[in-house]
């Protein structure tokens, strides 16, 4: 069905994407890929009278490297990170992540900074994104702000964004060449939303580990606990064991997503840790 | 207001002056009177619709025209003169690719991409790409066999390698703390799909004493203005009329309707049914929530368990995933909680109350992802 009808602009600069916000209540939103918007849109689930398109404010589409970070701006596609445009902060892992969203079609449009601030429970970058450590920059009315991932996410379509903030860059630390990282997603089908994913993301050089579960219906679950345990031992820990933290985690999981979430980290980190 | 999109299909430049709400499909279709476009799911799921924008396969359902201007887009009527659409489209006629034609020319556009981004794909990586576009005829036996036969037409040998890994065994190392984020805490209960119904239970507390809280929650009056967008318009000794708005993410809907509450005084417990439909979102909802309140871990706090069974038709409903209902229920139960708390302490019901809710009297509402 046709969407409800719309106004859209496609401003060039910050100041007028934040006034096209400010302009009245919660009747504008932004667009990026449209990718999430767009089926929301054409079954009128969201009916906005005015759309502002991100796509064209100053570096959105850039991607950005420093001695300790990997910047990407919050337009950039799926399928440039697949493609390899985006320099490794660890070896492989965003190229691993981006080729498993959606399919080819839904990536050539669909942007890391739209599923970010989408925050389906589902998603991959989410969960991707806080097993890396990312921070988020976002420029509100009175400036720039970081917001770390691990506070990111508030609840099912729920971020600490306000309604007038844009998300412009994704700042992601770099890691040690002897970085190891994991990452499974259970799916029903190829191309859908997850079921379960687990991240996991170890470097001894800088002593960092984390251990992540994303769809838990609401924000990543992130395990301080398993992490450690991993990073002292080196060892896959027991399905039992993940399954205790799971439900000892205060998030209300049923027993076959806690079971399909254990899944998810022995493969993940399993093929982490393999030398093969 | 209309814009006007210059634009260059099939190796012509074309002139159209749509509203801005136009699908790049319809643009085809409707304006140009391409129509071996599909239009499907319009949500991006089935593929029948994907065309090559500016050398890449796009989605036309999802992709509106002000991202059109001064593309280069390929329909299946165009790619002439292209020699890979022409092998594939002559594979696609040997192998049976084709019953009764209407994923085709999204499945052509989607094997294009397939064949230019591969020069080795087994039948798995064949599959894997194709993933995104359904075809009800053919069982994807022959369109598989004639991707890999361009494929191979190719001529390239092997894969390039994979990259090497780092062979050195992973040595544990004691981490450094990061704070530890603070842990949820979701109300306990249970989801559960029944028939066409999704029920959830929960139990959370509340901080005055159950007499109290049961004087709330027994008067329609006092308790509807503690559910987040619920307004009640109409009020009698057992039924009332109102609307619930729910804002969640981007979605937007008001439910107006009506239903009926009876509650038993002696068992603290009560029902409130009802139903109300979405109009501009074309969606209805008809739901009942039981509720029954006991004393908590001590007599001066109380404990609500709730029961919610609702069941939605319409747009909402497609969107089938029972997790987010959870934890839009568990984040509306929240707020809900807390006003309801700040209202027997003699306050108000915060500001968040405008922010989604559920449903009629919290019910409702909600539901709309079921299954
Ligand atoms: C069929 C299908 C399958 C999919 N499968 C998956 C999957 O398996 N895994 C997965 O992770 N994703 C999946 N997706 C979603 C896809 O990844 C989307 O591209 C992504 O979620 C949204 O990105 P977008 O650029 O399209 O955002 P949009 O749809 O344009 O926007 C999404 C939301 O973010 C807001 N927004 C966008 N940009 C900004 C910004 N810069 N600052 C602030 N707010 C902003 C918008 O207002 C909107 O509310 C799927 C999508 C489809 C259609
Ligand atoms: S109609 Fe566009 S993907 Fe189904
Ligand atoms: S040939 Fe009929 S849907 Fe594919």
């Amino acid at each position: 069905m046709k969407p409800s009808p719309f106004e859209i602009s496609r401003p060039v600069t910050l100041d007028a994407a934040q006034a096209a916000l400010r302009g009245d209540d919660h009747g504008t939103k932004l667009i990026s890929g449209g990718q999430s918007l767009g089926p929301m849109l054409n079954l009128r689930l969201a009916r906005p009278a005015h759309l502002v398109d991100v796509t064209a404010l100053p570096g959105l589409a850039d991607i950005r490297e420093t001695d300790s970070h990997v910047e990407i701006g919050a337009a950039v596609t799926h399928a440039r990170i697949e493609d390899g445009e985006v320099p490794d902060p660890i070896a492989g892992m965003l190229r691993h992540v981006a080729s498993g969203i959606a399919y080819r079609a839904v990536r050539n449009r669909g942007t890391i900074g739209g599923s970010l601030c989408h925050a389906d429970p589902a998603a991959d970058w989410v969960t991707a994104m806080t097993a890396l450590g990312a921070v988020l920059v976002v420029r509100g009315g009175t400036g720039a702000r970081e917001i770390p991932m691990a506070g990111f996410m508030l609840g099912a379509y729920r971020t600490a964004m306000a309604e007038d903030e844009v998300l412009t860059t994704i700042r992601i630390p770099r890691y040690s060449d002897q970085a190891r990282w994991g990452y499974y997603k259970i799916c029903r089908k190829v191309g859908e939303f997850a079921d379960a994913i687990a991240a996991f993301v170890a470097d001894p050089a800088s002593r960092t580990c984390r251990v992540v579960f994303g769809s838990t219906g609401g924000a990543p679950f992130v395990s301080a606990e398993l992490a450690r345990q991993i990073a002292t031992t080196g060892a896959v820990p027991p399905v039992e064991t993940v399954k205790a933290v799971l439900r000892d985690s205060g998030l209300n999981l049923s027993d076959v997503k806690i079971h399909q979430l254990a899944i998810a980290h022995s493969r993940a980190v399993t093929e982490a840790l393999s030398d093969a | 207001m209309p814009e006007t999109l210059t634009l260059t299909v099939n190796g012509e430049d074309c002139t159209v002056t749509v509203p801005p709400r136009t699908q790049l499909a319809e643009v085809l279709r409707d304006h140009l009177d391409l129509t071996g476009t599909h239009l499907a799911c319009e949500q991006g799921v089935c593929g029948a619709c994907t065309v090559m924008m500016n050398g890449r396969p796009v989605r036309s359902c999802i992709t509106y025209a002000h991202a059109c201007d001064g593309a280069v887009i390929e329909t299946i009527e165009g790619h002439r003169g292209d020699p890979v659409m022409d092998q594939l489209r002559d594979a696609f006629s040997r192998h049976h690719a084709l019953q009764c034609g209407f994923c085709t020319p999204g499945m052509l556009a989607t094997a294009r991409d397939i064949v230019t981004r591969f020069d080795v794909a087994d039948e798995a990586t064949i599959r894997h790409e194709l993933s995104g576009n359904l075809c009800r005829c053919t069982g994807y036996v022959g369109i598989v066999g004639a991707i890999s036969e361009v494929i191979a037409a190719k001529g390239a040998t092997s894969a390039p390698p994979a990259p090497a890994r780092d062979t050195k065994p992973f040595a544990p190392f004691e981490p450094v703390e990061t704070a530890a984020a603070p842990t949820p805490t979701a109300p306990q209960g249970s989801v559960s799909i029944e028939g066409g119904w999704t029920v959830v239970k929960r139990s959370f507390a509340l901080s005055h004493a159950p007499d109290s809280v049961w004087q709330l929650f027994r008067d329609p009056a006092r308790v509807a203005p503690c559910i987040p967008g619920a307004t009640v318009e109409s009020l009698d000794a057992e039924s009332f009329t109102g609307a619930v708005e729910i804002r969640f993410g981007p979605i937007r809907a008001r439910f107006g309707g009506r239903g009926s509450y009876d509650n038993d005084d002696a068992a603290r417990a009560g029902t409130i049914r009802g139903e109300g439909d979405d109009k501009q979102g074309k969606s209805k909802v008809r739901g009942a929530l039981r509720y029954a309140i006991a004393e908590g871990t001590t007599p001066q706090v109380s404990r609500a368990e709730v029961e919610l069974r609702f069941e939605i038709d319409g747009m909402l409903a497609q969107f089938n995933r029972p997790e987010l209902v959870t934890g839009f229920v568990d984040y509306i139960l929240a707020q809900f909680a807390a006003n309801c708390d700040a209202v027997l302490s003699g306050g108000e019901a915060g500001p968040a109350r405008r922010l989604s809710v559920l449903g009629m009297l919290w019910s409702v509402l909600k539901a709309r992802f079921s299954r």
